[in-house]
């Protein structure tokens, strides 16, 4: 195997390669293993077999077109409904206002580059930001309803809590990806941190953070669809009691109503996004 | 001597007698058109051409002039619209699916801007030129016989790699991703080597290393090449055959010696810098 | 003094003039969003809101005091519940996987199989995965097949189609065609095409994209249980119908510590695709 070069003396070079590189390729191996294990466990532990995951989605529409369908359009057309549904809006309007108001200082504070202070305000920023975003907008809603009572009052403030997590970790993102130029310009003119802020950061991301804002108002009106059903007031109030009356086709009303609503505003936050970004 | 053997396994693989006796010519090509869509511009308006087992033959002419795309024709990346390519014996513009790989897999390409799988490493971007001659459940595991591994190696080491072998393709200067380009194609033990504009993402003093290691390895191997290069001195240099297009014609054919100041006026006359 | 430099010449002016009208046009602007938001506060809150039952400031702290007193003893009868909503994350990810590949598929421009039917489909698919919210699929998915593990699981699945196969139409979309390229003029057939030159070209996105809408998962896989479809938001609502408000604030503090993990793993999985 091994050739011999032209003098005769020394053996050409053995060629060897091997797709396998340690420790490199070990550790993938390792990890592939362990996550291959926890997935079989998981399947066995939840006692989940596939004919049921494939018989779910045939019974799930056997379901909608025998009890759900017609749905009970008329239910959906009176007004309280039509008046909740408003109230919906409203509330996704509130809480996504003073949710992105709220974040706007808080992704400050959680921006590594520009934050005013590493040792206390960025680990605050970041915690009071990613304790937000995990706690789901149903638990919030929860809570807020056991400590105020049912109404919309609970469920705007668990809007609002929910969108400064949503829209303060991708607000501190944006903030984390600006260029320093302009920040190290303006501190070296002696400005104050707020006035580095509103002249060398906010230009910048101005239009990156109008989008934020917008999607944000998108997803909140996706959560204040629902928080009715824990009682934070809108239109929720009336699946849960739909749901729980067991009364099909007025459920598949409203659920189509929900669907309606929640493109028509992908649709609206959509075109406006694009409409900024083009405008500027 | 090896690189006969290499030869004659890249034919015998293809089922064909290993003897040195190759159809004269290679290629050729006859009335080639070309027009992207029925009612839009013709991009070549009948071109007719050869290049024998030994040729070295560059395509060269103002931008526009159709030189990429009649070297696409010949594997039938851009499907002409009416001609006789006919490479091995076989008119090309007749071939099925099935036939067209294998057909291809005997034609050896390198690009203009490398086209190589950034993510995947050297020697994987090297392997997958024998993707051809390899079945289906290989591929998946990217498993290939001892002898493409060796000979991938050996082709790196005659490029100059041997110590990235196991670099990502992105992490790789120009000229040397053209080089991996090279091993690539003649992993494929090709039978004629196309090339586009091989040169023109490298800066001079590059292009002309890359050009004279093609050429020392088509020499080596005994694989006829079509060049399309836009770079005129590169093409004296290295070539022995031109081919002159301008705006869909042929406007010359004839060894690189050949060619005098007027031919090349004539070329290049519609083309303003 | 301003005229003797010249300033009052009609660039001035109308740079003044401009910044005025950007000015007015401001709080106009300002005034109609006050107006919107006021009126948004009146209709929901003030008019909905019953200050008296609210018990006042006492009573209202009062009530946030008992969430601070948490039962420790609960903890052992958490871990199971917790070790579930992992599980139902995780396969609910690999599950949104499967079903996301052909709906990437359909709604990337470049491949789909037809631009008039299979494209508006897989992108009408899309966008509706992630407008019904996941509380909506786990009360449907338990009317379809009972309560337990499996209808949260499904839920989770059907609500990530929407991101992960949105992510993986656009990477297909935005692909270099040049190694693909490559690839064909080697001989390759479709499979190794698309193996050799397109997957490699996708897949640290869409991994790094899987590996993110597991993290979310896991938030999502707490709550199933509040409509009965497993995990620890099972015992979020028995613990709410007891009273036992430091048992809430327990599973609270769970469900913090999953993400915590959640946030530790995606982090270097992540790192490591990159």
């Amino acid at each position: 195997m091994t050739a011999i070069s032209a003098d005769g003396h020394m053996p050409a070079p053995v060629r060897r390669w091997s797709r396998y590189k340690h420790p490199r390729s070990t550790i993938r191996f390792a990890v592939l293993i362990a996550v291959l294990a926890f997935l079989s466990w998981s399947i066995a532990f939840l006692n989940i077999d596939l004919y049921r995951i494939i018989g779910a989605f045939p019974r799930l529409w056997e379901i909608l077109a025998t009890r759900y369908f017609p749905p009970d359009i008329d239910y959906v057309l009176d007004d309280s409904f039509l008046h909740s549904v408003l109230r919906t809006i409203e509330m996704s309007l509130l809480g996504g206002f003073f949710g992105v108001v709220l974040a706007i200082p808080l992704a400050w504070m959680a921006a590594r580059n520009i934050t005013i202070s590493r040792r206390i305000a960025y680990p605050l920023g970041r915690f009071a930001i990613m304790g937000s975003r995990s706690i789901h907008e149903t638990i919030w809603t929860i809570l807020f309803v056991t400590v105020l009572g049912f109404g919309m009052l609970a469920g705007t403030l668990a809007l609002t809590v929910f969108c400064v997590g949503f829209a303060g970790k991708l607000f501190a993102d944006e903030l984390e990806a600006i260029d320093m130029g302009p920040v190290e310009a303006l501190r070296s003119v002696g400005a104050s941190n707020l006035q580095v802020f509103q002249y060398a950061v906010l230009p910048q991301i101005r239009v990156a953070f109008t989008g934020i804002a917008i999607y944000t108002w998108d997803v909140a009106f996706r959560a204040a669809t629902v928080v009715g059903f824990f009682g934070g007031g809108g239109m929720g109030w009336y699946l849960k009691r739909t749901t729980q009356q067991l009364e099909n086709t007025r459920v598949a009303a409203i659920l189509l109503t929900i669907i309606v609503l929640v493109l028509l505003a992908e649709l609206a936050s959509g075109w406006l996004r694009h409409r900024i970004a083009k405008m500027r | 001597m090896r690189h006969e053997r290499n030869f004659a396994e890249g034919r015998e693989e293809n089922g064909l007698p290993a003897e040195r006796e190759r159809p004269v010519p290679v290629l050729e090509v006859r009335n080639l058109k070309v027009s992207y869509s029925a009612s839009g511009p013709q991009i070549l308006k009948g071109i007719d051409f050869a290049v024998d087992g030994d040729d070295f033959c560059a395509v060269i002419g103002p931008s526009g002039a159709g030189k990429s795309t009649l070297i696409r024709c010949v594997n039938r990346l851009v499907e002409a619209s009416d001609g006789d390519i006919i490479l091995f014996g076989q008119d090309v513009r007749k071939l099925n699916g099935g036939e067209l790989r294998r057909m291809r897999r005997r034609i050896g390409m390198i690009f203009q801007e490398f086209n190589l799988v950034n993510r995947m490493s050297v020697m994987d971007n090297v392997l997958s030129g024998r993707l051809g001659y390899t079945g289906a459940f290989r591929s998946l595991f990217k498993v290939f016989p001892r002898e493409d591994i060796e000979r991938a190696l050996e082709l790196l080491e005659r490029v100059g790699l041997q110590d990235h072998v196991d670099k990502r393709a992105d992490e790789l200067s120009g000229g040397q991703r053209q080089r991996v380009g090279i091993a690539r194609a003649l992993m494929q033990k090709p039978e004629i080597l196309l090339l586009d504009e091989p040169t023109s993402a490298l800066d001079p003093k590059i292009s002309r290393d890359v050009m004279r290691l093609i050429k020392e390895l088509a020499r080596e191997f005994r694989v006829p090449v079509l060049c399309n290069i836009h770079d005129v001195q590169l093409a004296l240099e290295t070539c022995n055959r031109i081919i002159g297009l301008q705006d869909g014609y042929k406007k010359f054919d004839g060894p690189a010696e050949g060619m005098r100041k007027q031919d090349l006026d004539e070329i290049y006359a519609m083309e303003v810098l | 003094m301003v005229a003797a430099v010249g300033l009052q010449g009609a660039p001035y002016l109308s740079y003044v003039e401009r910044k005025r009208r950007r000015r007015v046009n401001n709080w106009v602007i300002a005034a109609c969003i006050a107006v919107v938001l006021g009126w948004c506060i009146w209709d929901t809150v003030m008019v909905d809101t019953d200050w008296a039952r609210m018990g006042g400031a006492l009573g209202i702290i009062g009530t946030l005091e008992r969430f601070f007193w948490i039962d420790w003893g609960l903890v052992p009868s958490l871990i199971v519940p917790a070790l579930e909503t992992m599980m139902m994350a995780t396969l609910g990810t690999l599950l949104g996987c499967v079903f996301s590949l052909p709906v990437a598929w359909f709604g990337a421009y470049n491949v789909t199989p037809n631009r008039y039917i299979f494209y508006p489909l897989g992108r009408f698919l899309m966008v509706l995965s992630r407008s019904i919210h996941e509380i909506i699929w786990a009360l449907l998915f338990v009317g379809a097949v009972g309560l337990g593990a499996l209808p949260g699981i499904l839920a989770v699945a059907m609500r990530s189609v929407g991101f992960i196969s949105k992510i993986t139409a656009e990477a297909i979309e935005n692909i270099d065609p040049k190694p693909v390229e490559a690839i064909r003029a080697v001989g390759g057939n479709q499979f190794q095409v698309m193996y050799y030159g397109i997957l490699p070209q996708i897949l640290p996105v869409v991994i790094g994209t899987i590996i993110f809408e597991w993290d979310i998962n896991i938030r999502r896989s707490a709550i199933m249980g509040l409509v009965g479809a497993g995990g620890l938001g099972l015992i979020f609502f028995r613990q709410m119908a007891m009273f036992n408000y430091g048992g809430v604030t327990l599973v609270v503090l769970a469900v913090l510590v999953l993400i915590a993990i959640g946030e530790v793993i995606s982090h270097y999985a992540r790192k490591a695709v990159i």
